[in-house]
């Protein structure tokens, strides 16, 4: 299920969502030019479940059966969901006799290595200004890493 | 910025993304993701619209039988 938010980088051509119908509008392009196969939800202008769930921009959360929280990650990475995932089943599928199943919780640093050309290719097609303002914003982020 | 600030749909939709950084509000937005709920903890249910269809669809019932995979996210 793939949750349509905000516009991370709002540009020229894909602006930031003034109204609901110029979300679903954007929603709509989204899933065409990504081909996105998943049934896509659009949140509230205000974005509801956004705020709900953490407000970050590309964020992976996985609800188990019965709905309680078994995997947030603040940033997306399918391979880390996929083998999550495959723990989660065969957690699912029993354990050995004479034990006792008892949750536990981990937290950990991830790595990403982002594709900048293509991250840069995105920005365009949001806008120019998309990619001036992300340029300021990293130079933000070095100012305040140094104090 | 109060609450009151963050209510507002012009907020939460910001124009430009070196002002939203400049204000530091990227900052608390990660904030936010920490003190979403953990692990555990039971998941905030919503009924949002299919983009398909525009029928609306409630969280917990496709969580109901089986877990839930939620990716967030928009062009970039």
């Amino acid at each position: 299920m793939f949750i349509y938010a905000r516009e991370a980088h709002p540009g020229e051509n894909v602006p930031s969502h003034d109204s609901f119908e110029r979300k679903l509008a954007c929603a709509a392009l989204l899933r065409e030019e990504a081909g996105i196969g998943r049934d896509i939800l659009v949140d509230d202008l205000n974005g509801a479940a956004h705020r709900a769930y953490g407000l970050m921009p590309n964020m992976t959360w996985v609800i188990g059966r019965g709905g309680r929280v078994a995997y947030k990650a603040n940033w997306t990475s399918a391979m880390n969901v996929e083998a999550f995932l495959e723990r989660l089943l065969a957690a699912r599928g029993g354990h050995p006799a004479g034990t006792t199943r008892v949750m536990y919780e981990t937290q950990q640093i991830e790595f990403r290595y982002p594709d900048r050309k293509r991250f840069t290719e995105h920005l365009l097609r949001n806008g120019p200004r998309a990619v001036a303002e992300f340029e300021k914003a990293e130079q933000l982020w070095a100012e305040r890493a140094a104090t | 910025m109060g609450e009151t600030d963050r209510d507002n749909p012009g907020w939460y939709n910001y124009a430009r993304f070196d002002d939203y950084v400049a204000a530091g509000v990227d900052a608390a937005d990660e904030a936010a993701f920490w003190v979403s709920p953990r692990a555990g903890q039971r998941a905030p249910d919503f009924t949002l619209p299919r983009l398909s269809d525009g029928t609306g669809v409630r969280l917990s019932d496709l969580w109901r039988s089986r877990p839930l995979v939620m990716e967030f996210g928009s062009f970039t």
